[in-house]
């Protein structure tokens, strides 16, 4: 439906003994395999749910929590955790709009601004945690903070109307019937999976994560990643910044992020990223963003009264850490 | 000095009946049947591994025994219920303190008991926290075992060591303990303040308590030994009178009386270039250390616990700040400012703890095996799978690490077969100078034989090796050169002419030279 998918696990005619064990010891099997029971459960409940205007909008909507659920996987890897991805989206929605209308500045300049902006902010987030040995809660607490009243300081509530047609375009249009901001996050999802699998760099995130002090002993210069991966982070919520700007249409300050960096903290852990670091894997962070969304999506088109959203995504998160704790366990034991 | 001849005939303060403690096969502590009379300093001493700081833990009930018998005070010990044990009168001194870095001075030293005004006080002046009781007694405690000048609101992390040290065995001294335990108390401690503990014990003994030192400087063992107990290999070997207990005695009961033998001077190396020369080298807690190391060489580091072995290595590596001194690696001045610098120079550091300095432990083997040299074999820093694959492959082949799959978990795999990974990661990695820090630790016999073929072979191949271990068996039997460090220093450095352990001991516990004492502010 969206990105790649595991490879499909009840095919299997007569699979080898070991096979089907990999199987079992991925952790992410659980929750690709959710993602499907739950997706045809509410197909087969409600007719519209499966229609293509509703896979559409799911799209688009995946790839807003999906591009920051990545972002904010990165530096769990690392060991830390970035809190401001949710507010960071939001001043860089009014950023984007209030360089592009108030300052007059075209596209080409008033996306590229608001990134360096981003940029920046990440930056002085690891140099923060690696120099000045911070805790990372703590440092992004600070700017979840400031970039919320930052936001509301530029717009003093109001919308910022009148930006280029081209947010539109990049938000709202269509390529092939699939909605573009799915398309990019796709790619962007396949690049942290090249990065995370195939780079060396990527592996030496994994090694920082898991265990500092033996990756500065093997000769890894760890806080040149953990400042990447803030960086990359913030990059990732103004980009997705970009997307619901277009899909907006107008730079409002009004709740927009405000607590999405749960979502993606809530999207990595059940994708089965550890919150201590070093490990999980881009399949597992995008499936988790996916069940989410399916989650969030049925139950408005099971017209549950929005107020229970919130208890049964937080049961979801019970379940998704318990489970994991389980098949770890699970495996700790048979060795 | 002692107790009196009537406290002589009492009951044991605490007496071991058949204690023996073992991890799987190994046994590591085997104690027929010991008891500590009261009035009297009992003194243990061993090598490093000698079961010393089991036994210490037997009795303070953070260790429970396998089988046998603990009694305190003719009263058995539950076993691993240190609150037991302290309810019963023992009291001890570790040498990692348990303090409590953000409380003050006076929280920690009556951390978990009460002021004795609020011990006969109502429920609620039970239940609240006594300041004023609190300071007094904190005062008066330090006061009692001769710290002055302490300003008991101070957060005990800003005191310096030896202070933290005192602090501690006041915390012991304040809960009035019938088997007062000390372990290696004067380590961090200067003269002065050591000679203030050593008074204390022997107040205690005076009073009527027991007394466990564990004591690692052997002059102090003599000054104040009642009795001397020898550990060696978890065994008691040797129990001592004071007269009995002269340093050359002990030494030799510690290391096992055999003399170190001639071990066919097989490996005499060539005279070859030097690799690595360090002048003066000094860090927080290290040197000025000179040495040379010549390429093919194995040169052997030898010291007791906290002598500066693994800071040397970690210096040398780039991992702890130099403060000063030359290092030239073949020929040229060496300045690393972090480990990558001295992987990228040539110089590789199987650390002495695998599980927090070496692995990732919930990864593959595979990702183990490779992890020094990632960048170096990537292609424009992309990792091909199948590459990975075998260079670990071989790696794993070329050292006979014993595994099911290379993506299994290198938590699975034993201790031995693990540290095999780590050397072949480094080995991979082909340096000129390769530091060893503890390279044989938890590793069982046969692997500990393998490693060092694998050491040999690649010092043979020209590689320079520096081993910094415990085992002095094991130095013996693999070095060229052993080095001798104390108190941060390099002390004695033997060709193999002049190997023997007790050579190597009695340098190792040699007084340090009044500059390099740490004098506290007592």
């Amino acid at each position: 439906m969206t990105t790649r998918t595991a490879p499909a696990p009840e095919k299997a005619g007569a699979p080898s003994r070991s096979r089907l064990r990999t199987l079992v010891d991925t952790p992410e099997v659980g929750v690709v395999l959710a993602c499907f029971v739950v997706f045809a459960t509410l197909a087969l409940a409600r007719d519209t749910f499966a229609s293509a205007v509703n896979l559409q909008g799911m799209g688009a909507d995946l790839a807003q929590y999906g591009l920051i659920a990545i972002g904010e996987s990165l530096v769990i890897l690392t060991g830390g955790i970035d809190l401001s991805v949710g507010a960071l989206l939001g001043t860089s929605v009014i950023l984007m709009s209030w360089f592009n209308v108030r300052a007059g500045l075209p596209v080409g300049l008033a996306v590229p601004a608001t990134l360096a902006v981003a940029g920046l902010v990440g930056l002085v987030h690891g140099l923060a945690v690696t120099r000045l040995r911070m805790p990372p809660f703590v440092v992004t607490l600070v700017t979840y903070t400031v970039a919320q009243g930052v936001t509301l300081a530029i717009t003093s509530g109001t919308s910022i109307i009148g930006i280029s047609p081209f947010f539109g375009d990049i938000g709202q249009s269509y390529l092939a019937q699939v909605p573009v901001p799915l398309v990019l996050f796709a790619v962007v999802a396949f690049a942290a999976w090249f990065f995370l699998e195939r780079t060396y760099a990527g592996r030496q995130v994994y090694a920082v994560g898991g265990n500092p002090e033996a990756a500065r002993l093997a000769g890894i210069r760890g806080d040149r990643r953990v400042v990447s991966m803030y960086v990359t982070s913030s990059l990732m919520s103004a980009f997705a910044g970009m997307l619901v700007l277009g899909r907006m249409g107008v730079g409002s300050a009004s709740g927009v992020g405000v607590g999405w960096e749960l979502t993606a903290i809530a999207a990595a852990v059940i994708g089965g990223v550890s919150l201590t670091g070093g490990q999980g894997r881009v399949l597992g962070i995008v499936a988790g963003a996916v069940l989410l969304e399916l989650i969030n999506n049925g139950l408005t088109t099971l017209q549950v009264n929005s107020d229970y959203t919130n208890i049964v995504l937080g049961c979801v998160l019970g379940l998704a850490i318990t489970a994991d704790r389980l098949r770890a366990r699970h495996v700790a034991r048979r060795s | 000095m002692t107790g009196t001849a009537a406290r002589t005939a009492d009951r044991p303060a605490a007496a071991l009946r058949a204690v023996r403690k073992s991890y799987g096969p190994v046994t590591v502590l085997d104690i027929p049947e010991l008891e500590l009379a009261r009035g009297r300093i009992t003194c243990l001493v061993g090598e490093n591994g000698a079961g010393k700081s089991t036994l210490m833990g037997v009795l303070a009930g953070t260790v429970s025994p396998t089988s046998g018998e603990v009694l305190i005070a003719d009263r058995p010990l539950q076993p691993g219920r240190p609150d037991h044990a302290k309810a019963l009168g023992v009291s001890l001194v570790a040498q990692e303190f348990p303090l409590v870095g953000r409380l003050s001075v006076a929280e920690n030293l009556l951390l978990g008991r009460r002021t004795r005004a609020a011990q006969g006080a109502g429920a609620l002046r039970r239940a609240l926290f006594d300041r004023a009781g609190t300071h007094r007694e904190a005062r008066e405690l330090l006061a009692d075992v001769g710290v002055e000048g302490v300003d008991v609101d101070l957060p005990v992390e800003r005191l310096p060591v030896p202070l933290r040290q005192m602090i501690e065995i006041a915390k012991a001294w304040g809960n009035r303990p019938l088997v007062l335990i000390l372990d290696e108390p004067t380590s961090s401690l200067g003269p002065v303040e050591a000679g203030k503990v050593l008074a204390l014990a022997r107040r205690h003994a005076a009073d009527g308590g027991a007394v466990l030192f564990i004591g690692h400087r052997l002059d102090e063992v003599r000054e104040v030994a009642d009795r001397v107990l020898v550990l060696r290999g978890g065994r008691p070997v040797a129990d001592l009178t004071p007269a009995e207990a002269t340093e050359e005695r002990m030494i030799r009961e510690m290391v096992g009386g055999e003399l170190a033998r001639d071990l066919a001077a097989s490996r005499a190396p060539a005279p070859a270039r030097t690799v690595l020369t360090a002048r003066g080298l000094t860090a927080d807690g290290l040197g000025p250390v000179d040495l040379e190391l010549r390429a093919g060489e194995i040169v052997g580091v030898a010291g007791l616990m906290g002598a500066g072995r693994s800071r040397l290595l970690h210096t040398l590596m780039g991992a702890q700040p130099r403060t000063g001194g030359e290092v030239e690696l073949g020929g040229r001045p060496f300045r690393p400012r972090h480990p990558a610098d001295a992987v990228a120079a040539g110089i590789g550091l199987v650390p002495e703890d695998r599980k927090e300095q070496s692995l990732l432990l919930s990864h593959s083997v595979r990702w183990n095996a490779t992890l020094a040299t990632l960048r170096r074999d990537s292609w424009h820093g992309v990792i091909t799978p199948g590459g990975d694959r075998a260079r670990s492959r071989r790696i794993i082949g070329d050292l006979g690490v014993r595994l099911h799959s290379q993506e299994q978990p290198i938590g699975d795999l034993s201790g031995g077969n693990q540290q095999k990974v780590v050397f072949g990661r480094w080995l991979h990695a082909a340096p000129e100078v390769l530091l060893l820090d503890e390279p044989t630790r938890g590793v069982d016999v046969g692997a500990k034989a393998e490693i060092y073929r694998l050491v040999d072979r690649a010092a043979a191949d020209g590689l320079a090796v520096l081993a910094a271990s415990s085992e002095l068996e094991e130095l013996l039997w693999v070095c060229h050169r052993i080095l001798v460090m104390a108190h941060g220093r390099v002390v004695a450095d033997l060709p193999r002419e002049l190997f023997s352990k007790e050579r190597i001991m009695t340098a190792a516990t040699s007084r340090p030279e009044p500059a390099a004492s740490t004098e506290a502010t007592v």
